[in-house]
């Protein structure tokens, strides 16, 4: 056992945060963090994207065959963590996408994806969920027909797809699709990576309960919006295949822990807990009879340890991954744990703020420019997305604990 | 940062695991608690033989020299087979001895690594406050001695220990140690009966006159020798909490799966796995907590918060998992001829002892709150 970052990673991390000193500037920092065009996106953040690709930062654990340093998970999280806690940005060079195309993709694809993913010039949305099936991936019916001979082998998509975080920035959308129309369940289902620009595809936006006034900095699912995108008879080269085709479930499955999993889907749970404990200490007037409240340090208490399960399930996750190993339920126990945490503490953070909690953006009175009040209209949907923790429960018990699946 | 048994440690584990499911069996469970000494002496002396008393004592006093961490899994194991043995009190005195004591007392180890010399410590005053600050026990310099006056409670294993490392406050000095024999006069122990019904007593003080070279350290280094008391305790406590919740959730799991109703095992209802689910995270929270804490110790750096926030989350959370698998055994597992209320009513206790999840989350909110400057996970607190 080891439970702290070596010294070579600690000084990987003063370089970082003073590289985010440097360059995180007032207006930089409106930009990334503003969520009507997309967090992370607008005209001031591309060229901070670039030097940190220069940097390899976005790229440390993948191989150096396609652009990456072949580093460590561990030094990867560390790195994304800081990035993350500075503007709730998520590096990772393409995040969605370019591992399921590191583990399934043909060289071909890896040369074109992984390297143009790392400079951001590639940006995937996730392509998964219907309006008719989220969590049970298994029902999708968007429906991809394989035509035409010799030179010309291509699909043609038509469906919709819906909560497309992202698509209104993305250049490509990693695409769950079944080619098998007599297929059911997860046989029949392929991934398609399909470029955004192609004719047929309509982006049309889905405003969340974030619009209007949108959340300050630091809110957790601050999106304004995310999309539903239609196929109408979209065109899409055979070469857009990822995998084999009908083998589009295991293909997604690779990769996916890694979604489930990481120093954003940590700290989007736990930035809270040091919120609130850095607000009770900042002298506002309204905070200094709740510091000395027993109550209310009972609950901060058990927040805060609660917040270092998350941390150390974090860890558990990156070690696995670092050691090379297979998750069993772990991933899915994290993905439980930290959300619902989330949504915990985001709750009993609005207890004791009381009626000041309920103040948004732009309200008089508000606290922080209403990040507790936005984190209120926000926090149950890291239990939502993702898997649900319903049906992470469902894998822990089955393949974790080896229960049995219910009879018909 | 590699947060997971390494190849060797999991290796002790699995060893202990084994020893002690052939070893401690319900039965001789049940046998101890009918035994005056609340322990089983034959499983001692198997436990002394593998060496694995001085699993995490230096070399020089007859020890394994191993990482603390160690000593933490051994006693997860012990806890696992609610071992009926005087472990978590030895251990922690002789680990404090270890550090703090005089080549006397040092020399004392090789008995206990023996099995030949079984250890209690004495921390809590009659007000039962988990507490380096000693309260309840006062002492009066008398020429070579020390005279001590007042009570301890919640001492394990105090019946059949030699020695019992005893906090106290001195006159004018703050807060001290001292190794005392518990045969000296002026001693008297009265057994508790707990829902563990194991061997936990009050001590009472009167006049009992230790001899200056029983004081373990220096005065100056009263608190610390009384911090790493607490810390090694409360650590270990969690410990052996961890190893014999996660057993208990193993006995719910497999009787989920073999008990039917409405027509198939009841764990294939959600309602069961989504229990089961939370009761594997709980353990595992409580475990990745402690064998942080006890890494930390290891190492030297300062645990105590991280010690704090592993027994407070191990107090809430294992009774939890264990009222749970009472709860999916149905009538069964209340009945004392099942084995599974051996484990809740240990689980019961262990979460009380050594501090309060109330307590533990008062020192972690302290530090939270008292300290200046921003907070940040990940990023160690100092206690206040």
């Amino acid at each position: 056992m080891d439970f702290t970052f070596s010294e070579e990673e600690e000084a990987l991390r003063d370089e970082v945060q003073a590289f985010i000193k440097d360059n995180f500037t007032e207006e930089v920092l409106a930009d990334l963090t503003t969520g009507k065009r997309g967090r992370g996106f607008g005209p001031k953040a591309a060229p901070i994207f670039r030097k940190i690709a220069e940097r390899g930062w976005n790229a440390i654990v993948w191989p150096k065959a396609y652009g990456g340093q072949g580093g460590s998970r561990i030094t990867q999280f560390l790195v994304e963590e800081e990035f993350y806690r500075a503007a709730q940005v998520v590096i990772g060079g393409g995040g969605t996408g370019t591992p399921a195309v590191l583990a399934s993709g043909t060289e071909a694809q890896k040369q074109h994806y992984v390297p143009a993913a790392i400079r951001r010039e590639i940006i995937f949305c996730q392509g998964y969920s219907e309006p008719h099936c989220g969590t049970d991936l298994a029902g999708v019916r968007c429906r991809a027909t394989r035509t035409g001979e010799g030179d010309d082998i291509h699909y043609v998509v038509n469906g919709q797809k819906i909560y497309t975080t992202n698509a209104q920035v993305a250049t490509h959308i990693f695409l769950l699709v079944r080619t098998d129309p007599e297929s059911r369940r997860h046989a029949g289902l392929s991934i398609l990576l399909v470029p955004m620009d192609t004719p047929g595809i309509t982006v049309r936006p889905l405003l969340t309960v974030q619009n209007e006034p949108g959340g300050p900095a630091g809110t957790t699912y601050g999106e304004e919006r995310t999309n539903e995108v239609f196929f109408d008879n979209v065109k899409v080269p055979a070469s857009c295949l990822l995998g084999e085709e009908g083998d589009g479930w295991a293909v997604s499955q690779r990769g996916l822990n890694l979604d489930r999993v990481g120093a954003w889907r940590y700290l989007i749970s736990v930035k809270r807990d040091e919120d609130i404990v850095n607000w009770l200490k900042s002298g506002d007037e309204r905070a200094a009879p709740l510091k000395d409240d027993a109550a209310v340090r009972d609950k901060v208490a058990e927040l805060w340890i609660e917040g270092q399960v998350c941390r150390l399930m974090t860890m558990r996750s990156m070690t696995i991954e670092q050691r090379g190993q297979a998750f069993n339920y772990e991933g899915a126990a994290e993905k439980v744990w930290a959300p619902e945490h989330g949504v915990r503490t985001t709750e009993a953070i609005g207890q004791m703020l009381g009626p000041h909690a309920q103040l948004l953006n732009g309200s008089p009175d508000n606290v922080q420019d209403g990040l507790y009040a936005h984190n209120l209209l926000s926090a149950f949907q890291s239990t939502v997305n993702h898997g649900s923790v319903q049906v992470m429960r469902d894998q822990i018990a089955r393949k974790g604990l080896g229960l049995p699946k219910p009879r018909k | 940062m590699d947060v997971l048994p390494d190849e060797q440690e999991t290796l002790i584990q699995e060893t202990a695991r084994e020893f002690f499911a052939a070893e401690s069996t319900p039965a001789l469970v049940r046998a101890a608690e009918k035994d005056p000494s609340r322990y089983s002496a034959a499983l001692w002396k198997k436990i002394a033989d593998l060496g694995w008393l001085g699993i995490s004592l230096p070399e020089d006093c007859g020890g394994q020299g191993l990482p603390l961490t160690y000593a933490g899994l051994l006693l997860e194991e012990a806890g696992r087979a609610i071992a009926p043995v005087p472990l978590h009190g030895t251990l922690v005195a002789a680990l404090v001895l270890a550090r703090h004591g005089s080549a006397a007392q040092r020399a004392l180890l090789r008995q206990v690594v023996q099995g030949e010399l079984i250890l209690s410590f004495a921390v809590q005053g009659l007000q039962g406050a988990w507490s380096p600050a000693a309260e309840g026990l006062t002492g009066r310099a008398e020429g070579e001695y020390v005279v001590l006056n007042g009570s301890r409670t919640f001492v394990d294993g105090f019946r059949e220990s030699g020695h019992c490392l005893v906090l106290y406050q001195a006159e004018g000095d703050g807060v001290a140690a001292a190794l005392v024999d518990t045969t000296s006069a002026g001693m008297r122990g009265t057994d508790y009966v707990t829902t563990a019904k194991d061997s936990q007593a009050r001590v009472d003080f009167d006049n009992v006159r230790v001899p200056k070279s029983a004081l373990v350290g220096e005065p100056a280094r009263g608190a610390a020798i009384a911090r790493d008391l607490c810390d090694y305790a409360a650590a270990l406590m969690t410990s052996q909490l961890a190893g014999a919740t996660r057993r208990d959730m193993e006995f719910a799991v497999e009787y989920a799966g073999q008990r039917e109703a409405f027509g198939q095992p009841i764990g294939a209802f959600q309602a069961i796995q989504h229990l089961c689910a939370d009761m594997l995270i709980a353990v595992d929270g409580a475990q990745l907590l402690v064998h942080e804490a006890l890494w930390r110790l290891d190492q030297g750096l300062p645990a105590s918060i991280e010690v704090s926030q592993a027994k407070a989350f191990a107090g809430d959370k294992c009774i939890f998992v264990a009222r749970s698998a009472q709860q999916i055994h149905g009538g069964i597992g209340f009945m004392m001829e099942f084995d599974l209320q051996l484990w809740y009513r240990r689980i019961v206790a262990w979460s009380l002892r050594c501090g309060s999840v109330r307590e533990h989350r008062q020192q972690v909110a302290a530090a939270l709150l008292e300290q200046p400057g921003k907070v940040r996970l990940g990023m160690p607190l100092v206690p206040a």
